[in-house]
Order: structure tokens, then C-alpha cells, then sequence
């Protein structure tokens, strides 16, 4: 559904994603981790339509993002890391102005926003503008655009910064409700145990490069570890085995 | 912890700093573009102020009359400014800036803060105004012959006359944000700000400044004199600063008007900080509050675009751009100074009095609507680069959700272009047909100044389009930072040319076709042929500045991949 190969992008000398192949199957909830500017943000970027690639290919949905970027973009849902959107708008606005620019119109607009307010818990606020919104119901906003328009896949980043433990609750719900539905979603984390309890698949990003992909135990057993934690393998892998240690000694 | 003060404006002056250390492409073109239009608008201030001195000199105690007069006015004007530029930027630096969370979490003295804050909120409110009237002074002063002390005393005016505005409108703000939460109060005061400007046009428009240029209500210049008068008052400190100023232009010392000044000034201080110390906490505790808005729904905004036969993406792009524009206070109250500027401007060429130029007054009001062909494009240049070249800009931080939609760039600019162009092309052709109505102009000029004004919308809304995509600045805070940018005055630069040229190729046909008339002789063929080739280049000219405006702004929005 997402499909990626060797994917590189670069600026100037230096390069920040550096021939990554990947393949995100409908239905499955792909985590993406990797060391703070490993390359996973301008990755999902890329995947987002947002970065052109140095070279390399994207195909969402079988749509290739260089040859035809508006049947890519109308597959693909994206979740930024930080929820921008426009103030002024009330944020029943917010969603029918989405789904304008995914070419949903006439009668079922309102009820699908209305699904997704509900779905979300924000149909209290249909009417308010986004500018009294918190950080955390910016981002339940963005994710109610990301799923209105039915997409066959998701691209998101960190989608768990901000939220309070009912929210963060939610949103795992969510995804695993759409990847029952055969949605493909991309999920970029720092947080080890939203990967290890939600995603079927894993890639661990370093300097640009994948160095470990497939499931937790396979990951698990690529690092030469038994039964440890998702974090120790995270740690082995790209080297914080010295921040590992300082935190056991702390 | 017992710094002095200056300690927390430190990092102001970090970044200023590291801000001129920073060397990006074209900053030669930018430094010299902006230099030279600065050197050109103080040198004009310079030998104005100058000139008008130098004449003032041949009428003895009248020209010391209107000297005074003028230097009252002068820093009236520049009171009024200071005192409106304090409340808005002190609502910024005391209430809204970023890094009050930092400071306040720490432990720093309120005092402390509270100097730091006002020393940043009086250089960042004055600066313009000591800019603007550095030459204007220094002018008067060379023009006068005036001792070096003026230039001394110049300095030792200026600054207590800066600080007393600034800590008037800095306890306005205290008290407002104490009443309204910060984020409505800076609504509000947009929107008194531009009811203030434009009542304020209206009043020197009601002076009725034409009446000196006509000899025959001579004895009506008394009772202009006595209205210029009437706002003077000894009581405000731009009267000290002016009695000031022209005592030691003639080499003396006016201690009680230095010594009002300076006392007002200080205490001014005194009070805000211990009003400061009192109240600054309670309205930022306010600011940070962030009230359950309802919306204006808008309603007809919904209406107009159920009506047009939009497809469903331009209706959303129209509806978002429409409403966001309307709930945005500082953006629509601006509207009001320009409605304003322009009943004012359809006033003037109501009360215009050709019939005064005998024998010429038909052909002149055909000259006057070439006049009024020049001053409308101005107005339009204006009103699209205040704003059509932000439009893209005003996207911000949240254009990530166009970009990662599925709609052309191509698509989302010319939804741009067409919601610029509407209330563009309404108001300038408005203003360009009742103008020429009003002047009772030639029919055929009529239908030239028409159709010239179409075109010319279509060509500088695109170009605002185009070059606004070309060099966006999504992290502006406002739309008129965007207006003022780089971007913002090379469209200007180009505007400016693109109106010479087109009123040029259409004035030498119109003015031939006149002259004719005029002389009542028919037009041989090649001369028609010439005509229409000068008003078809026109045309051509026009349409190829919106075309390609507009692709070098799509190009420019799809480079930003890379």
C-alpha cells in the first residue's frame, strides 16, 4: 500500500535518507523508529508529498507520488508531528474544507465530519474556533482530516506527543480499528512501547539508513537478544548501549 | 539574580547581532535596494523640511509664527503616533511575547523585568518616529543657521518626548488587558487604531487645506489659521518639545519647557512601574487564558459560494480564505482606513474647480482622467500588495495541509489569484468610473480608463500572486510584515513600471485622439493603425505580466519540494 524504494534525499553533501526500501502492506501498522535525525521525519515527508526526493521511488496505493501526486496524495492520509492549521476556522470548517480539497462534496460531507468529531470526541467543539483548541485536540483535529476522506493509507509522525493518557488510548483504538479495515499505516514513534504493543512490523532507522525491518522478535533477535525489551534492542542497535548503561546506574 | 536590567535585553541584542552576521543570497541587492530607498525617502524629508524653512525665513514673525506653528504639529502628529505604537507594542512585549514564560518562571525582580521590558518597548515604539524626524530637524536647524546647541538640545527632547507616549500607551494596555483577556484587547485595539486613522484623514480633509491656494477666500485663512491652532495645546509635551526646539534654534534656553519635559517624562516612569509591579501580573495571568470562541458563522460568505459554480476544492479554498480574512480583525478594520481614503479621494474630484481654467477646462478634465487612470493604479498596486502578495503567506505553518492534498499548486494559486481579483477589479473600477463621472470626461476616455483598469487588475493581481508565491514568508505575523519584505517591495518596483508603461502606450493615443477633437480634423488611417498598435501593446503588455506572474509563482510553489 505504501511502498518505498531506495529512497534517498539529500542537501547539499549532506544526506539525510540514504536508500531506504519499504513496503507497508494493507492492514498492517508499521512502526518507524530511529535516534532523533535519523531521517524519519523528512522520510514521511517525502512520503507525504511535502519533500521531493533526490531519487528513488513512492508509490501509494499502487499511485506513484512523482508521476501522479494528486491520485497518491487522495490515498494517503498525513498526520504531521505538530498540528498546524488554520485559527479563524471553526474546526466543523477545518474538516469540510478538507474534504473539499479531497473532492468529497454534496449531502454526506456533514454526516461523514460529524463521524469523525464524534469518533475522535471533539463534536462538542464543531462550532469553536481552532485557536481555543489545546495542543491535544489540535492533533485529534488533524486526525479526523487524515481519516475523512477514507484514505487507503496513513503516513503519521509521533502521533502520541501532547496527548494525555486518554487521548494517547483513543488514538491507538483508532488505528487498530483502521488496520482492521485493511488501512496501511506508517507509523513514525519515539515511543518504544506504542511500537512494541501496537505495530506488527518494525524498521529502525539510523543516519539515513534502515538497519533492522520486520517483526519485534525478529528485530529482537537481530540485536542478539532473547526475551529483552523493545528499548534495550532499540538501544543496541543504534548505539545507546552507553546511555543504557548510564540510566541502569542512575 | 541582581543584575541590573540591560542584563535581559541581552538576548535581543544576541540575536540582532547574530541576525546582521548572517549572510544569505541576494543581501546585496536587498541592502541596496532598501538603503537607497531609505537614503532617498530621509534626503527628501531633509531638504523639505529645508526648503519649506528656507522660505518661512523671508516673512519675519510670520514665518517664526509658522515655524512654531509647524514644530507643534510636528511632534503632535508624532505623539499621537508614539502614544498608539506603545499601547500596541507594549501589549506585545509585556504580555505576549514568547519568552515572558521563561522570564517570569525564573527568578527575576519585577522591577527588573519590568525596566527591561519598558526599554524594549520604548526603542521598538520610537524608533521610526527619531528616524523620521532626525532630517526633518537637522533640516530646520541648517536652514536657520542654528547654533550647535539645537542639534544638543534636538537629542535631549527627543528622548524624554519618546518616553512619555510610550509609558501613556503602555498604561493603557495595562489597563485594557486587565479588563479584556490580551488576545481580544489586541483586536480591539486594531481596530481603534484604524478608526482612529481614519477619522483623523476625514479631520484634515474638513480643514479644507485648498482654500490658501485661492486668492479670493483670503479672508477665510484666519479661520484656518485658528483651527491649525486649536489642537495645540500647552498643555501636551509635543507643545514643550516644540517651544523647546525653537527657543534654541534662536540660541536660548527654554528651561520650563526642558524642565516639564524631563520631570513629565521620569514621572511617567515612576508611576507605570509601580502600576506595573501592581497589575502586570493579574493581565498576563489573563493573556494566558485562552476563552471558548464561537465563530461568526458567516453565513453569506456560505451563500456566495453555494451560488457561484465553483467546483467543490475552489468553493472550500474560496470559503477558508473569505472567512479567515473576515475573523481576522487586523486584517478587515484595515479596510475602513481605505474606504475612508477612498470617499475622500471620489470627494476631491467632486470639488474640483476646472471651470476656474477657462478655455482649456474641457480639454484638462481628459488630462485629468489620465490623472485619475494613474492615482487608481496606484491604489490598486497598493490595495493587491497589501492584500493579494501576502495571500499565500497567510497560509503559514498550516500550508503543509495544501501541499499534502490532492489539488494542483497550479489550482490552489489561481484560487488565489480569482479571490484577489474580485474585490480588486470592484473597487478600482469603481473608483476609476465615478471618478470620470464626476469629472463629466470625454465618453471614448470613459471606455479607455475602463477596460485600462480591467487589465490592469488582471496584471497586478497576478504579479502580486505570482511573486507573493515567489518570496513567501510564512512565519510573519502579519500580512502587512509580508507587504513590507523584499518580495513585497520588488513587486512594488514592478508595479510602479508596468503602470508608466501602460498609461504611456494609452496616453499617447488618447491624447492624439483629443487633440483632433479638439481641433476638429479627421484622423488619417496609418495614425489609427499606430493607435491601436500602441493600446494593442498595452493590452499584450498587461496580459503577459499576469500569465507570467502567475507561472513563476506556481514554478516557485512546486521548487519548494526541493
Amino acid at each position: 500500500m505504501i511502498a518505498i524504494h531506495n529512497l534517498v534525499k539529500q542537501y547539499g553533501s549532506f544526506t539525510a535518507v540514504d536508500g531506504i526500501t519499504l513496503d507497508v502492506r494493507p492492514g498492517e501498522i508499521h512502526g518507524f523508529l530511529g535516534p532523533n535525525g535519523a531521517g524519519k521525519t523528512t522520510t514521511l515527508r517525502m512520503i507525504a508529498g511535502l519533500l521531493k526526493p533526490t531519487s528513488g521511488r513512492i508509490a501509494v496505493n499502487g499511485h506513484d507520488m512523482s508521476a501522479a501526486p494528486e491520485r497518491a496524495k487522495g490515498s494517503l492520509g498525513f498526520i504531521p508531528d505538530r498540528p498546524f492549521i488554520y485559527d479563524k476556522l471553526t474546526s466543523g470548517e477545518f474538516l469540510r474544507f478538507h474534504a473539499g480539497l479531497y473532492g468529497l462534496d454534496g449531502d454526506g460531507v456533514d454526516g461523514r465530519v460529524h463521524e469523525m468529531l464524534d469518533l475522535f470526541e471533539l463534536r462538542r467543539w464543531e462550532h469553536e474556533l481552532v485557536e481555543s483548541f489545546s495542543h491535544g485536540m489540535k492533533q485529534r483535529l488533524v486526525m479526523c482530516a487524515a481519516f475523512l476522506h477514507r484514505p487507503q493509507a496513513i503516513a503519521v509522525d509521533e502521533p502520541m506527543v501532547g496527548l494525555d493518557p486518554r487521548g494517547a488510548r483513543l488514538i491507538k483504538d483508532v488505528f487498530r480499528r483502521m488496520s482492521e479495515r485493511g488501512v496501511a499505516i506508517l507509523m513514525s514513534t519515539h515511543t518504544l512501547e506504542v511500537a512494541q504493543e501496537m505495530c506488527q512490523r518494525i524498521s529502525i532507522i539510523l543516519k539515513g539508513r534502515i538497519i533492522a525491518q520486520g517483526t519485534v522478535d525478529e528485530v529482537r533477535h537481530l540485536a542478539g537478544g532473547g526475551d529483552d525489551h523493545l528499548t534495550s534492542v532499540f538501544l543496541k542497535l543504534t548505539g545507546g548501549s552507553a546511555l543504557q548503561e548510564l540510566d541502569e546506574a542512575v | 539574580m541582581t543584575e541590573a536590567f540591560p542584563y535581559l535585553l541581552l538576548p535581543h541584542l544576541w540575536s540582532s547581532r547574530n541576525r546582521a552576521r548572517r549572510r544569505e543570497r541576494g543581501d546585496l541587492a536587498r541592502g541596496l535596494l532598501f538603503g537607497g530607498v531609505g537614503v532617498v525617502v530621509l534626503g527628501a524629508l531633509f531638504a523639505g523640511a529645508f526648503w519649506l524653512t528656507w522660505q518661512l525665513s523671508d516673512y519675519d514673525e510670520l514665518g517664526d509664527y509658522l515655524l512654531r506653528l509647524g514644530l507643534s504639529w510636528l511632534f503632535l502628529t508624532c505623539l499621537a503616533f508614539l502614544t498608539f505604537s506603545g499601547i500596541v507594542t507594549s501589549l506585545s512585549t509585556f504580555y505576549l511575547s514568547d519568552d515572558l514564560r521563561l522570564l517570569l518562571a525564573a527568578p527575576v525582580a519585577p522591577r527588573r523585568l519590568f525596566y527591561a521590558r519598558f526599554a524594549r518597548t520604548v526603542a521598538q515604539s520610537s524608533w521610526m518616529v527619531v528616524v523620521f524626524l532626525m532630517p526633518v530637524l537637522m533640516g530646520v536647524g541648517l536652514a536657520r543657521c542654528a547654533p550647535i546647541g539645537f542639534y544638543l538640545t534636538t537629542a535631549l527632547t527627543v528622548v524624554p518626548f519618546a518616553l512619555i507616549p510610550v509609558a501613556v500607551g503602555a498604561a493603557c494596555t495595562l489597563l485594557l488587558v486587565n479588563v479584556f483577556p490580551a488576545r481580544r484587547a489586541r483586536d480591539l485595539l486594531m481596530l481603534m487604531g484604524f478608526l482612529f486613522a481614519g477619522s483623523l484623514v476625514f479631520v484634515l480633509r474638513a480643514i479644507r487645506p485648498e482654500q490658501l491656494l485661492r486668492a479670493e477666500s483670503l479672508p477665510d485663512v484666519t479661520g484656518f489659521f485658528q483651527t491649525l491652532q486649536s489642537p495645540v495645546t500647552p498643555l501636551l509635551p509635543s507643545f514643550w518639545a516644540g517651544e523647546l526646539l525653537f527657543a534654541s534654534l534662536n540660541g536660548n534656553l527654554d528651561l520650563i519647557h526642558a524642565g516639564a519635559l524631563w520631570t513629565t517624562a521620569l514621572a511617567s516612569c515612576v508611576v507605570l512601574r509601580a502600576a506595573g509591579e501592581r497589575w502586570h501580573f493579574s493581565g498576563y495571568s489573563r493573556s494566558q487564558e485562552a476563552p471558548k470562541r464561537r465563530a461568526m458563522t458567516l453565513g453569506a460568505a456560505d451563500f456566495v459560494a453555494r451560488i457561484l459554480p465553483f467546483s467543490p476544492v475552489r468553493r472550500q479554498l474560496f470559503l477558508k480564505d473569505t472567512k479567515i480574512f473576515m475573523r481576522d480583525v487586523s486584517q478587515w478594520s484595515q479596510l475602513l482606513l481605505l474606504l475612508a481614503l477612498v470617499l475622500i479621494y471620489l470627494y476631491n474630484f467632486r470639488v474640483l474647480d476646472l471651470q476656474r481654467v477657462p478655455y482649456m477646462s474641457g480639454f484638462i478634465k481628459n488630462v485629468y482622467a489620465f490623472v485619475n487612470l494613474g492615482l487608481a493604479s496606484f491604489v490598486l498596486a497598493t490595495v493587491a500588495a497589501r492584500f493579494v502578495f501576502p495571500a499565500v503567506s497567510a497560509e503559514g505553518a498550516a500550508f503543509w495541509i495544501i501541499r499534502t492534498s490532492p489539488i494542483s499548486l497550479r489550482d490552489f494559486l489561481w484560487s488565489k489569484f480569482w479571490t484577489g481579483l474580485v474585490p480588486v477589479l470592484v473597487l478600482t473600477e469603481g473608483l476609476t468610473v465615478a471618478a470620470n463621472e464626476l469629472l463629466g470626461v470625454d465618453p471614448v476616455l470613459k471606455a479607455v480608463s475602463a477596460c485600462a483598469i480591467i487589465f490592469l487588475s488582471f496584471a497586478l493581481v497576478g504579479l502580486a500572486t505570482g511573486l507573493g508565491a515567489r518570496y513567501p514568508r510564512f512565519t510573519a505575523d502579519n500580512p502587512s510584515q509580508v507587504a513590507g519584505s523584499y518580495g513585497g517591495i520588488v513587486y512594488m518596483i514592478l508595479a510602479v513600471l508596468l503602470i508608466i508603461v501602460t498609461i504611456v502606450l494609452l496616453g499617447w493615443p488618447s491624447m492624439t485622439y483629443l487633440l483632433f477633437q479638439v481641433r476638429q480634423r479627421p484622423l488619417e488611417t496609418w495614425r489609427i493603425g499606430l493607435m491601436a498598435v500602441s493600446c494593442g501593446a498595452a493590452a499584450v503588455i498587461t496580459a503577459a505580466t499576469c500569465v507570467i506572474g502567475m507561472r513563476s509563482g506556481v514554478r516557485a510553489l512546486e521548487a519548494m519540494r526541493n
